[in-house]
């Protein structure tokens, strides 16, 4: 029964593997969801394939009918785009959220460590910039429930909109863009004006996990943000 | 039939063909091509993409196992699912009745004599 199974078939398997190529090149999101996609696309069009075959087509023609059928990578890869853009959100959100404890206990330890932790007193000096990370940290807090709410069984009862999931995605990002800018700008702020109450290490500690991940939260706004424009 | 037509009533339809067992998503498309006689001969880029959605949803479960040497993703109805079609059936029902009661042919009434 060789003869039925195209992927026994050199020449159609080159055809099939050639298709998905280029739809691997035009999907977006996470690898491994786009990696899951692929492998059972492939086996689709194996199964296409072998009807086409049943059907009496040679090998190559049957495994070009099955592409005709599954349709041009461009339509496809965009049919998929929003699930995978979703997955891609789902991701970056949870990804950021989780860094949020590490970060924030760095610097907990770095302010409890300087000589004048900002929560012993009146807000004052340059510290009066912490309620603007506190509303930072909430927004990303409500953002990323958006994004798993979007992502996940509550969807069914939400608005369907594609671009839904990455635009909340994107407002995590920015928020922890908001809130590492906010601890360095009013780090800085204190080695200016009184760099005697700083604890340095602890507050060199703080600030370059801080700066990591302002990189990498900047860089997930910025991708959150394309996966919405290429969505609208 | 054209694709248009049938949005609104997929995910339905999906839901119906996974009613009696799991299937990959191949079978699916054949199962709806097979039980609608060739009438929804629907485009493969809007099933595979919609199964997906459905299983977000929770209203089917996904798994993969090997068969024959392939990887291979079966789909089958969750509880919710079940609970989904029965919804989307009860709906379909009561649209049906409604424009069969407009569209169908009414008797013409006899022409009144001269």
């Amino acid at each position: 029964m060789t003869a039925s199974q195209p992927r026994h078939d050199p020449a159609a398997r080159r055809v099939l593997d050639g298709y998905l190529a280029d739809l691997a090149a035009r999907l977006p999101g996470p690898d491994r969801a786009r990696q899951a996609v692929l492998a059972e696309l492939d086996d689709g069009l194996v199964d296409a394939t072998e009807v086409h075959l049943a059907a009496g087509l040679a090998p190559v023609a049957a495994a070009r009918a099955a592409i005709a059928e599954f349709g041009d990578p461009p339509t496809l890869a965009a049919a998929f785009a929003p699930e995978l853009a979703g997955a891609q959100a789902r991701r970056s959100a949870l990804t950021l959220v989780r860094t949020g404890p590490l970060v924030g206990g760095l610097w907990l330890v770095a302010l409890a460590a300087s000589q004048a932790p900002p929560w012993r007193h009146e807000l004052t000096g340059v510290w009066v910039g912490l309620p603007v990370v506190g509303a930072a940290v909430l927004t990303a807090g409500l953002a990323t429930l958006l994004v798993v709410a979007a992502t996940g069984r509550p969807s069914r009862w939400l608005p369907t909109r594609p671009t839904l999931a990455p635009a909340a995605a994107a407002a995590v990002g920015i928020a922890a863009v908001v809130v590492d800018l906010a601890m360095l700008g009013m780090l800085t702020g204190q080695a200016v004006t009184g760099p005697a109450a700083l604890a340095w290490i602890p507050a060199a500690v703080a600030a370059l996990a801080s700066l990591t991940r302002l990189v990498l939260a900047g860089r997930a706004a910025r991708r959150s943000l394309a996966a919405r424009a290429a969505l609208a | 039939m054209r694709a248009e037509t049938l949005k609104g009533h997929l995910d339905g339809l999906l839901l119906a063909v996974l009613e009696a067992g799991p299937l990959h998503g191949y079978a699916v498309i054949q199962a709806v091509r097979a039980g609608s006689g060739g009438a929804f001969d629907l485009p493969t880029g809007t099933v595979y993409p919609a199964l997906h959605r459905l299983e977000r949803a929770g209203l089917v479960r996904a798994s993969w196992s090997v068969v024959g040497g392939r990887r291979r993703r079966a789909y089958q109805l969750t509880p919710a699912g079940r609970r989904a079609l029965a919804g989307e059936r009860a709906a379909w029902q009561t649209f049906a009745t409604a424009v069969s009661a407009l569209l169908d042919p009414v008797p013409t009434p006899a022409p009144a004599g001269p």
